[in-house]
């Protein structure tokens, strides 16, 4: 009924292949930047921001990341947590050697440095497939985590190895750093993601989206038909890095505020991994759900028993609570192994030939 | 100059000043070379008969640990842990047979991948809620593993080997050697390597495909328990155990994801150039704590020249 | 996808809504960020067991503090800075009158933030140990001492009273890889320079932290006259069996207070004899606090402790009382000084720098000979209450030394030296102008 599609007629191939194919589908976006950018500023509380919205959008923003690589160019990462890490130091370099900077630039050039990173370590990956490859990037992981430990100059040398996130304004209007309000960093989040992910659709719909889609199906097949291997695999890996790198950045900068070198160990990388598998692989819609679903899920369970009154300690909940995203993870994987940006798929298909079964 | 003679000259006169000690490193790293060949060796095996990449072995690991020193101390005798730790770790490989395994039969292997993460994730809140968080001491002497030392005096030096490490030594060697009795000679065994070579051609001739993986999961959790309580006896066990699953990785890639042989002498072999790194280029050059990456790198490196591992079979594409 | 978000936004809001309607203004939310699971929950359970025992204690002995109860809830952080993030925001929309993140990684993030959202931060024995400044960090405290003092104090111990008596030695300090295990590393540096001993510092990843066999074939290789740990978690009791298994002289090996944790040894048992750790606070059980708790707590099952397993005797434990002790006497203190039992945050912040917690008041407190006296001013958020060399002896730690106490000549010009770099690197940072140092 909402989605009755009578009447859109399409004339042209053009039409056809359009970005909305189908009307309802720009309203229901469009409804969605509105909440995004008009309702929930001005209904959400700090801790909303601080808990759900801003760390939403950058997990999303970086399972988007990993998604273009594995989902689209079908190469799988065990590395993000490194190059998010690769993302936050250069920016805190960007920022300590160049002061004035402004922070966008900053974020936006941090990037680069992640992304020229992850494609010297997408080298191997013309040689390397499958889990080998898996298991390749994860020396990208432990190495870059040591490297952040262990070079002073990316920390600063500080007593503690940490690095810390200054005050930082732009026009008057703090972003990061301590004294910085929710809200502001929450917009400046919320535009970086929504420029990425307007790049990031337009890619993956074109020329270069479609030559990745060749070479996650069969690689050899793809090189038959005359697409250069190394050249799309290395391009996957410098995009993919680079919106990477970009989370990364606003991970510390627009988010903690502080990191350590632990914090882009491992359990990151698999944090970011469970969401764009959740969400749906070779997805864009999906890396939103299943950032929903992984980040905000644990938030709002843990808060239930202590609602009901449920006379459990917090370390109960804590321990039942990584159960049930383990048992959700199982749960989901099972029910629809594509993810939940499949569910919405048939469920808008379901939609659109409502109320007729078939 | 300074560089290259600290980089390529010193280490190795230090060896040679030391002998006593190269060799006490040399043991460490048989050692933990062992304890990483076991657990590789619990991939291997899944990966071999149903090509998931299990990586949920590290806290089948801990889990049956911590299962068998939570028996002990609730009063049942050491000997009759080990048993049923045991029937624990079957029924265990049972559950997840029926409930996320049989479901996900001919699943992409990046989504089974996925859900043995579902289960690590699963067994560490389950088994936290249970046992707890503390580290507890491995029933070592109730197991009867000694625990004494040998010292030896080699070089005019001083080599100690701990008993209870000879006993995970020839723990593993045994485990080994009867594991690949039964994966060459038995009629079980030969039927996890029909279904490891072809699933449709294994299920045609009459292997059933629940029982053989309900087995393989039972024989990784045996690995496990070993694994458990080898490493348990040197540091305790509690949840921080877990990471060792990371350990095991570079041994898979170096030792080929299907080799059982691979999986022995990968674990040897990066057990002990690690150690040898640490201690002779890592801790002087670099800042000590290499042995979070060297595995990694040095598999890595391998790999540009042996894209399937030392042991692994050849992949053979068809377009 | 617009029903997911509205879901989550409602149910965020429910949750909010009714975690704020849950807020009773007589209560004193001091809230705690524990963790009882993840690699590091060894030792930090029996601490937050000994924290939460004491302060039911206080609401089951006397009602709480000054009539008012004291909700002393629980998040769990599982030692992730990432769950400590989620922690503070939630216990701040609350309506906490304090943070007590109990990591340092989670303290360096909270430490910006207190000046803005004006919540007292309390890190007993743990966090930065440039916090001692009140003039730089007005809103942060350690008390009763922090880690520089404690590297300062062992260093005096070893060297008999005098650190210039280890001119020649050799001195690994074995440390988890981690903002914590790097905290008193500019102090070492600074006494190596100044009295010619060598630093080795020997990093322990937190992958490595059970099987650190490389790090004790360096100690070997090395022969250091002494190795001082810094660990945590799992480390301690991986480095203790590494120790013995080495056959490292038990009586050079030294650790910070978090060292003295009876089951870490027990691992061990009697070939642990001699080991030493620096500790601020002694076990009692018979002291009446302790009787106390016994009685209005674990005798009446309150308690979450490990009873079988010794906990109530362990340093751990009482270490954790003894926190609370010192924060419920900042409550106290704060109170009196408001005139009013139902304190604010500001208020509070008053009350943890003018503590004055000396023999005879210590004495009232029921923890005489626990921990040693300490006095926070204004400038002084720690309070340097001294510590005590304690000793493994095979079964239980024994006190082995007076109360020390730290050299601060050398530790309080480092203290602002540090303070004004961090205030310079967070500019603009505001400082405490009332009082002056």
């Amino acid at each position: 009924m909402l989605y009755r599609v009578a009447g859109q007629y399409k004339t042209s191939y053009k039409a056809d292949f359009a970005l909305f194919p189908v009307r309802q589908d720009a309203w229901l976006l469009a409804f969605i930047l509105v909440l995004a950018f008009v309702v929930f500023p001005m209904t959400a509380s700090e801790f909303v921001f601080r808990t759900l919205l801003i760390p939403v959008l950058i997990y999303s923003l970086a399972a988007l990341g990993l998604n273009i690589l594995t989902g689209y160019a079908g190469q799988l990462s065990l590395g993000t947590g490194a190059f998010m890490g690769v993302g936050a130091y250069a920016c805190y370099k960007l920022m300590t050697i160049f002061p004035g900077l402004n922070l966008l630039a900053a974020v936006l050039m941090s990037g680069f440095v992640s992304a020229a990173i992850g494609v010297a370590f997408g080298l191997p990956s013309l040689r390397i497939k499958g889990f080998y490859l898996a298991i390749a990037t994860l020396a990208a992981q432990f190495f870059l985590v040591w490297l952040f430990q262990k070079w002073g100059w990316l920390y600063n040398y500080s007593a503690s190895g940490a690095i810390q996130v200054p005050n930082i304004s732009i026009l008057g209007f703090t972003f990061a750093g301590p004294t910085a309000p929710a809200i502001n960093q929450y917009f400046f989040v919320l535009c970086t993601v929504t420029l990425i992910t307007f790049v990031a659709i337009n890619l993956t719909r074109g020329r270069i989206g479609r030559q990745w889609k060749a070479v996650r199906d069969m690689d050899i097949a793809a090189e038959l038909v005359g697409i250069n291997l190394m050249k799309a695999k290395l391009l996957a890996f410098f995009v993919s890095s680079y919106i990477i790198g970009v989370a990364g950045a606003l991970f510390v900068f627009l988010w903690r505020g502080a990191a350590e070198a632990n914090l882009f160990d491992i359990p990151l990388s698999f944090r970011v991994l469970f969401i764009a598998i959740i969400g749906g692989l070779g997805s864009i819609l999906g890396n939103y759900l299943g950032a929903i679903l992984i980040v905000a899920l644990p938030v709002i369970i843990s808060g239930v028993p202590a609602a009901l009154g449920l006379p459990l300690t917090p370390a109960t909940v804590d321990h039942l609570n990584i159960m049930i995203i383990g048992a959700l993870i199982i749960l989901f994987l099972i029910l629809e192994p594509h993810g939940l940006a499949r569910l919405w798929a048939v469920a808008r298909e379901k939609l659109i030939i409502w109320p007729f079964p078939h | 100059m300074e560089f290259l003679h600290s980089i390529l000259i010193k280490p190795f006169a230090d060896m040679a000043t030391a002998p006593d000690f190269l060799l006490q490193v040399l043991w460490e790293g048989t050692v933990s070379g062992t304890l990483y060949a076991l657990i590789a060796l619990g991939f291997v095996l899944i990966f071999k008969s149903s090509r998931i990449f299990n990586f949920a072995q590290g806290i089948m690991v801990v889990f049956a640990a911590l299962t068998l020193v939570g028996l002990h101390e609730n009063g049942v005798p050491a000997l009759l842990a080990v048993p049923i730790t045991l029937a624990v770790m079957y029924v265990l490989a049972m559950s997840i047979e029926r409930v996320v395994l049989r479901p996900l039969v001919n699943q992409p292997d990046i989504i089974l991948f996925m859900a043995t993460i579902g289960i690590t994730l699963f067994l560490i809140g389950f088994g936290e809620i249970i046992f707890g968080g503390e580290n507890k001491r491995m029933i070592t002497e109730e197991l009867m593993i000694p625990t004494g030392s040998f010292e030896f005096e080699p070089f005019g030096g001083f080599l100690l080997i701990e008993q209870k490490d000879v006993t995970a030594v020839v723990g593993a060697v045994i485990l080994v050697l009867a594991l690949l009795m039964f994966l060459n000679k038995s009629k079980m065994g030969r039927a996890i390597r029909a279904l490891g070579d072809d699933h449709q051609a294994a299920l045609s001739v009459g292997i059933s495909l629940s029982t053989i993986w309900v087995l393989v999961w039972f024989i990784a959790g045996v690995v496990a328990l070993v694994t458990g309580i080898a490493w348990g006896a040197r540091a305790g066990v509690s949840f921080a155990l877990e990471v060792i699953a990371y350990k095991a990785l570079p041994v898979l890639m170096l030792g080929g994801l299907e080799s059982v042989s691979g999986a022995i002498i990968g674990g040897l072999l990066i057990g002990i150039l690690e150690k040898l790194f640490e201690i002779y280029w890592g801790q002087p050059l670099l800042g000590g704590n290499t042995e979070t990456w060297f595995a990694y790198v040095f598999a890595l490196f391998v790999l540009l020249f042996r894209p399937q591992g030392l042991f692994g079979e050849k992949i053979i594409e068809r377009v | 996808m617009k029903k997911l978000i509205a879901n989550v936004l409602l149910s965020a809001t429910i949750l909010a809504g009714l975690s704020l309607s849950a807020v009773a203004q007589d209560t004193l939310k001091l809230p705690n960020m524990s963790y009882r699971t993840g690699p590091f929950a060894a030792t930090g359970t029996p601490h937050q067991n000994g924290q939460l025992d004491y302060m039911t204690m206080l609401n089951e002995r006397d009602g709480g503090i000054n009539g008012v109860k004291i909700a002393f809830d629980e998040c769990e952080t599982g030692y992730n800075t990432e769950k400590g993030v989620e922690c503070y925001e939630r216990l701040k929309s609350e309506g906490a009158l304090v943070t007590q993140p109990w990591s340092t990684g989670i303290t360096l993030q909270v430490l910006p933030r207190t000046n803005v959202d004006k919540i007292p931060m309390f890190g007993p024995s743990y966090g930065f140990s440039a916090m001692q400044d009140g003039k730089t960090f007005k809103w942060a405290f350690n008390a009763p001492t922090s880690y520089w003092d404690g590297a300062s104090m062992i260093m005096t111990a070893l060297g008999d009273g005098d650190v210039a008596n280890l001119n020649g030695k050799k001195i690994a300090f074995l440390h988890l890889d981690h903002p914590y295990g790097k905290e008193p590393i500019p102090l070492f540096e600074k006494l190596a320079a100044e009295h010619g001993f060598t630093f080795l510092p020997i990093p322990v990843g937190l992958t490595e932290m059970q099987n650190q066999s490389a790090q004790w074939l360096q100690i070997r290789r090395e022969r250091p006259d002494y190795v001082i740990m810094w660990g945590w978690g799992a480390m301690n009791a991986g480095a203790v069996t590494e120790a013995v298994k080495t056959r490292y002289p038990m009586d050079q090996f030294v650790s910070v207070w978090w060292g003295a944790h009876n089951p870490d040894l027990k691992l061990v048992g009697a070939d642990g004899k001699g080991y030493r750790a620096l500790s601020w606070n002694f076990t009692d059980s018979e002291a009446p606090v302790m009787q106390d708790i016994k009685k209005h707590v674990v005798d009446a099952g309150k308690s979450q402790i490990d009873q079988a397993g010794g906990e109530f005797d362990s340093m751990a434990y009482q270490r954790g009382v003894l926190m609370s002790v010192i924060l419920a006497e900042a409550v106290r203190v704060a109170q009196d000084h408001a005139g009013t039992p139902n304190i604010n945050q500001e208020q509070l912040r008053w009350g943890l720098e003018n503590l004055n917690m000396d023999d005879a008041r210590l004495a009232e407190l029921g923890v005489e000979g626990m921990m040693g006296p300490l006095k926070t001013t204004c400038a002084n958020h720690t309070g340097n209450a001294g510590a005590w060399m304690v000793q493994w002896d095979g079964e239980k730690f024994e006190k082995v030394s007076e109360l020390l106490s730290a050299d601060r000549a050398l530790i309080d010009p480092l203290v602002e030296e540090e303070a004004a770099k961090y205030a310079a690197a967070n500019a603009p940072w505001p400082t405490n102008e009332e009082c002056s140092m």
